[in-house]
């Protein structure tokens, strides 16, 4: 995250960006427009209000002629236009607020298609936290980005427009001289940016180093005080505080100079101008002073929205680089193989072949090497190998998680890129070394999203892979709440509340990736029979660590650096008396007599 | 200024005031109190930022006056040139004196805040030195770096915006009105101020429903962030079992919920300004309306009602700050509390008031009886009696969890004993200086941790002006001179979050090489050699024997052909001693020992494809 910081879009990206986010409107215009309207009006009824004032004091007030009707007229005139401004923008800042929430929803729900359908390789190489901080954390910095623009460009730029254009109606000459006022205040925020902004990234900058040496001094403090580093990491850390707090000191400068009291010093010379124009006016002619009074409410209004638009430039920039690291994730051309052709082949013998198969990762170095072998219907073809050997690049493939590059997979024939993804998630069921349990229940994590699965059909595949006993034995069954990440399960638990969920489906190919993970002896008996019947009439492809499972096995492969090095049966293995049969030894004398 | 307080805070309250609203007043109190060390030690600062405050609020008193003025001037026809002129430069000189002042003021106190928040960070920092491992298990790195960051920026606010907006509002509400009543009449004040209460309320009752709602929509954007965050964790199973539409319509469901939890938000939110703009215009109205009928009965003139106006207008301000204060104080003072407690937490382990501050040498005695982790009740280690000679290698094997680390670490004092003790060369490590005893021990740990820097500065981590051919000699020993010379920067490489990613083994060695570069008199590896092929283990072993005549070296493995020629061998399990001897010795009899060496002759066999036998 620190070193994310850092890099900030250079200002032409930026005008692309925001661009592109702009064009998320688009679908809104109507509420856009419509928003825009109310605005308008209210802007009007507002700047109408001194105009009221104006109207008392000069024809009414001075003259001390007051007519009961007209009093009562511009006393509910008057408060009638400030309900009504109140009311209308009460109603458009909530649209405006809800416009912008709306397209966020629309630029979530479009990255979290996006992220579905993005190859998973995409997910081995991103860290989970910074994934999910583009989908929550960068979209809020670009809502924040979508309100600022609304609420406080739109609707002050919409203000200061009818006050200027009130001007102009009261008194043309004094609004022309005022004019001056949209030049140099543009003049004051161009230099504002151009000087604070260099100064806001230096002061980010530091931020992000000081964050950073604070997360790795806290991650390495043990080596720290080891060495007896401390008091040198102590002046370290404090010279990056001391420059970080110099930058934000000189940020204070900045704004002292340029925002709100600058603001303050222009407003009192365009006073000056406004009572220079009517006193010199004197002189030679009769003065208005309600249009006096009218001017000088104006002027007091006009600075408000100016500051407020001057205090909120820096949020655009972070909005930006959000953006930015949003809209990378949605280019991104890696995407999740897809079904080739529309002949949506169907799987029903659940043969399985591999024909001359080779795979990386990386495109330099070769995980799997020309493996070939054939799964008849109702068999059980065992992978076995040390870490690292490839094993569970072959489930990668099988399931196509990963594009098949060299060589062929077929299903029954047929190879395996022209299957539906449906077809191939509903015949092939998986189950995966590490059970992942998702928050919810029992039932919730065995059903898996599928409401077309049945409460019997849940408990029928719990009983099938024998998990039924230990789910009944919970206080509240199959609602029995699960935690972050299986919580309170034990592992063996977990497991067998993985077997079920496959078997819920009744897949005609079966891929086990068996765990490493040891449990105690009553649940491993209880997972050893559950997967006898589970690979009973049904394909099967295991990724064994225990030879101990898969002694019966039809065809046992024993992988080596990518490749097959040995394959038979068991007893066949063990007769050729090599690798097999060392790791046969291994796992014997590691139950039998070994700690 | 104590009649301005209580009558704001009234203002607040109007009904009996709550037990939150009297809990809020003590917390409004109290920051500020907690904080008063800061303000006295910079007092001046202060001072002068709170007279520049009052003078800036009597100063723009007087732009509306000189309006007034000419106003009466106008109406009158008194107004001549010079008139005109004087009322000019008055305003010319408002505007120029305040704005040097008000530039002076922001320096003062937000530089103070800066300040306030740097010193913070210092402390918090200098504390995390100080702390041991037992504190690091206890708290997350998340939660530390959020007291360092999160919690002094919102003091930091409290000690800038907070004292700003409370002495501006007092300073300016209470100059503002005095004028008001004093120059203009007491009576219009009174009636166009009614309203003003209404405001107060809406602004602290808005404030809370914001408050409370808001509370709310982070909770749903809490939800959806661990949501997507075990969506992604379990991709995997997503895909296999084709959940996809179920997991968008849940995500859909989840950032509607967000939506609308928001738009409940924004709800209050939009009703905030225009409240206030009715409030307001009322109030104008009401100054409009009765001024004109005090105008007409000659108590007052046009240019003292344009005046009052334009001080009206100067009141909104301090009016809703006092509304917002409450935000900022209670964040301020929330964060105040973490951050203290943290600061609060003494070092676990620290130096013995007696403490001598030697470098202890010679033979290791350990005299362990029981060790137990404070937060875990199972023993760690149990009947450790141990005796490693001045310049002898002992090697230390043992499962995973059987208590090899754990014997290190108590030699390091990352935790003490209480039940046994600990010697070298005769002194107790408990009665020398923590620095004293580090400087004896070179600890290359299992995690070895490197450091966002060069490779050259991480192996001269332990002394920074270690010479080039000293971090070279060093790496070499360690037997990774060649690999980082293969780099592009070679010993310039920056290796860490940020730089180079390094294999398992070769950042192993580089934390090897850190460690020997500290010449201790003893070298600690722990497990440090797991990533490393056997034929590099032979070298840097050989190396190591070679460069550490008449050093101890203590080596923990789960990996026998390491400490092969270690001068004493014990296995350990479940935290006690159960073999002890030479590789010759314990090989010489079936035991744990001799079982381990069979499986793991095994083991590279297999890992070597089976070939050889």
């Amino acid at each position: 995250m620190s070193a994310e910081l850092l890099n900030y879009p250079q200002p032409s990206q930026n005008r692309g960006i925001f661009a592109r986010l702009l064009r998320y409107m688009l679908p809104h215009r109507g509420k856009v427009a419509l928003s825009l309207t109310i605005l308008l009006v209210a802007t009007a009824t507002d700047v109408f209000q001194p105009i009221l004032i104006k109207i008392f004091i000069d024809q009414y007030l001075i003259p001390h002629h007051f007519p009961e009707n007209v009093m009562v007229a511009l006393s509910v005139g008057y408060m009638g236009l400030v309900v009504t401004t109140s009311g209308l923008n009460v109603f458009q800042l909530l649209l405006f607020q809800m416009l912008a929430l709306e397209i966020i929803q629309t630029l979530r729900v479009e990255l979290f298609d996006k992220i579905q359908e993005t190859a998973l390789s995409f997910f081995d190489q991103t860290p989970v936290g910074v994934l999910v901080s583009r989908i929550t954390n960068d979209t809020e910095a670009i809502l924040d980005m979508f309100m600022t623009v609304l609420s406080t460009f739109v609707q002050n730029i919409t203000v200061l427009a009818g006050i200027l254009i009130a001007m102009f109606a009261l008194d043309a000459r004094l609004a022309t001289y005022c004019l001056v006022l949209v030049p140099v205040i543009a003049g004051v925020m161009i230099l504002y940016r151009r000087i604070s902004n260099p100064v806001f990234h230096q002061s980010r900058q530091q931020l992000a180093r000081q964050i950073a040496k604070l997360n790795e001094s806290l991650q390495g403090m043990l080596v720290i005080q080891s060495m007896r580093q401390e008091s040198r990491l102590k002046r370290e850390f404090g010279e990056i505080n001391e420059s970080y707090r110099r930058s934000r000191f000189r940020n204070t400068q900045i704004n002292g100079l340029l925002l709100r009291p600058l603001m303050d010093v222009i407003y009192f010379f365009v006073l000056m101008l406004v009572l220079w124009y009517f006193g010199e006016r004197s002189f030679a002619d009769f003065v208005n002073i309600g249009v006096l009074y009218a001017f000088v409410t104006y002027l007091s209004r006009f600075f408000e929205p100016v500051n407020s638009m001057l205090q909120r430039m820096n949020f655009f920039q972070q909005a930006m680089v959000s953006a930015e690291r949003v809209f990378q994730i949605l280019d991104n051309p890696l995407l999740a193989p897809k079904p080739v052709g529309t002949d949506d082949p169907v799987i029903c013998r659940g043969q399985v072949t591999f024909d001359d198969v080779s795979f990386s990762y990386d495109g330099v170095s070769d995980v799997l090497k020309h493996i070939s072998f054939t799964a008849e219907p109702g068999k059980t073809v065992a992978i076995v190998g040390h870490t690292g050997s490839g094993k569970s690049s072959i489930v990668n493939l099988l399931m196509r998680f990963y594009p098949v590059e060299h060589g062929r997979i077929l299903i029954d024939g047929t190879d395996l890129k022209t299957f539906s993804v449906q077809e191939l998630r509903s015949k092939i069921g998986l189950v995966l070394q590490d059970p992942f349990l998702f928050v919810g229940n029992i039932a919730s994590n065995i059903r898996l999203g599928n409401e077309k699965i049945t409460d019997a059909q849940v408990e029928a595949a719990a009983q099938f892979v024998q998990a039924d006993t230990f789910i009944r034995r919970l206080p509240e069954g199959y609602h029995a709440p699960i935690g972050e990440r299986g919580g309170t399960l034990s592992t063996g638990q977990r497991q067998l509340i993985s077997f079920a969920r496959t078997m819920v489906t009744d897949p005609t190919i079966l891929v086990l990736d068996e765990a490493t993970a040891s449990v105690d002896t009553e649940t491993e008996d209880a997972i050893q029979m559950a997967l006898k019947k589970m690979r009973h009439g049904r394909t099967t492809i295991a990724i064994a660590h225990r030879l101990s499972t898969i002694q019966d096995a039809d065809l046992i492969l024993v992988l080596h650096h990518g490749e097959i090095v040995e394959r038979g049966s068991h007893q066949e293995l063990l007769a050729i008396g090599g690798l097999y049969h060392k790791m046969y030894l291994l796992q014997q004398g590691g139950t039998r007599d070994l700690i | 200024m104590d009649y301005f307080i209580s009558d704001c805070e009234s203002v607040l309250y109007p009904q009996q005031p709550s037990l939150q609203a009297r809990r809020e007043r003590q917390a409004f109190v109290h920051v500020f109190l907690d904080l008063m060390w800061f303000f006295k030690r910079n007092r001046s600062r202060y001072f002068g930022g709170i007279v520049l405050l009052i003078i800036v609020a009597i100063l723009t008193l007087i732009p509306p006056r000189v309006v007034g003025i000419v106003v009466n001037q106008l109406t009158n026809r008194t107004l001549t040139k010079a008139h005109l002129v004087y009322a000019l430069l008055a305003i010319l000189g408002t505007a120029l004196v305040t704005y040097g002042i008000r530039y002076w003021w922001r320096v003062l106190l937000y530089g103070g805040s800066i300040q306030l928040g740097t010193d913070l960070r210092n402390r918090l920092y200098q504390h995390f030195t100080l702390m041991s491992p037992q504190f690091y298990h206890q708290q997350r790195i998340g939660d530390l770096m959020a007291h360092s960051t999160n919690d002094v920026q919102a003091i930091q606010e409290t000690a800038g915006d907070g004292v700003l907006t409370l002495v501006d509002s007092i300073t300016t509400g209470t100059v503002v009105i005095t004028t008001m009543v004093l120059t203009i009449s007491w009576k219009l004040t009174v009636i166009s101020l009614l309203p003003l209460p209404i405001m107060a309320y809406a602004v602290s009752r808005y404030g809370k429903m914001l408050h409370d709602r808001f509370t709310l929509a982070q909770a749903a954007f809490s939800d959806i962030n661990d949501r997507v965050q075990e969506y992604i964790s379990g991709v995997r199973i997503v895909r296999a079992f084709g959940q996809e539409p179920w997991e968008r319509k849940n995500f859909v469901q989840l950032s509607r919920d967000v939506v609308s939890k928001n738009v409940a938000v924004a709800r209050i939110d939009s009703l905030f300004d225009p409240t206030i703009s009715v409030i307001i215009g009322f109030s104008y109205f009401l100054s409009i309306a009765v001024g004109a009928v005090f105008v007409v009965h000659h108590t007052l003139n046009l240019g003292q009602l344009t005046t009052f106006t334009l001080y009206l207008g100067q009141l909104i301000w301090p009016m809703l700050a006092f509304g917002f204060l409450f935000n900022i104080v209670e964040r301020g003072r929330a964060s105040y509390d973490r951050v203290t407690t943290v600061l609060n937490i003494a070092p676990e382990v620290k130096d013995h008031p007696d403490a001598q501050d030697i470098v202890p040498s010679g033979d290791i005695h350990y005299q362990v009886r029981r060790f137990c982790y404070p937060d875990g009740s199972a023993k760690a280690l149990q009947d450790i009696q141990l005796t490693v000679r001045q310049g002898e290698t002992l090697g230390i094997v043992g499962r995973t969890g059987a208590g090899k680390t754990t014997l290190m670490r108590l030699l390091l004092r990352e935790f003490d004993v209480a039940d046994g003790d600990i010697e070298i060369g005769g002194h107790s490590i408990y009665q020398v200086t923590l620095r004293g005893l580090r400087r004896a021990i070179a600890y290359a740990s299992q995690d070895n941790f490197l450091f966002s820097a060069t490779i050259a500065e991480n192996i001269a981590f332990a002394n920074p002006d270690a010479s080039q051919a000293a971090i070279e000699r060093n790496a070499k020993i360690a037997d990774v001179h060649q690999d980082i010379m293969r780099f592009p920067n070679g010993y310039r490489t920056v290796v860490g979050e940020r730089g180079v990613s390094l294999s398992g083994g070769q950042k192993q060695r580089i934390s090897i090489a850190r460690a020997l570069l500290q010449d201790a008199e003893i070298l600690l590896l722990d497990d440090t050699l797991s990533a490393v092929d056997a034929q590099t283990e032979t070298q840097i072993l050989d190396e190591l024997k070679k460069n550490r005549v008449g050093r101890t070296t203590l080596i923990a493995t789960h990996r026998l052909s390491t400490v092969e020629h270690a001068d004493q061998i014990i296995v350990l399990e479940q935290g006690t001693i159960v073999e002890r001897g030479t590789h010759q010795s314990l090989l010489a009899r079936p035991g744990r020992y001799y079982n381990m060496y069979q499986r793991q002759q095994l083991e590279s066999l297999v890992e070597q494809g089976g070939e050889g036998r």
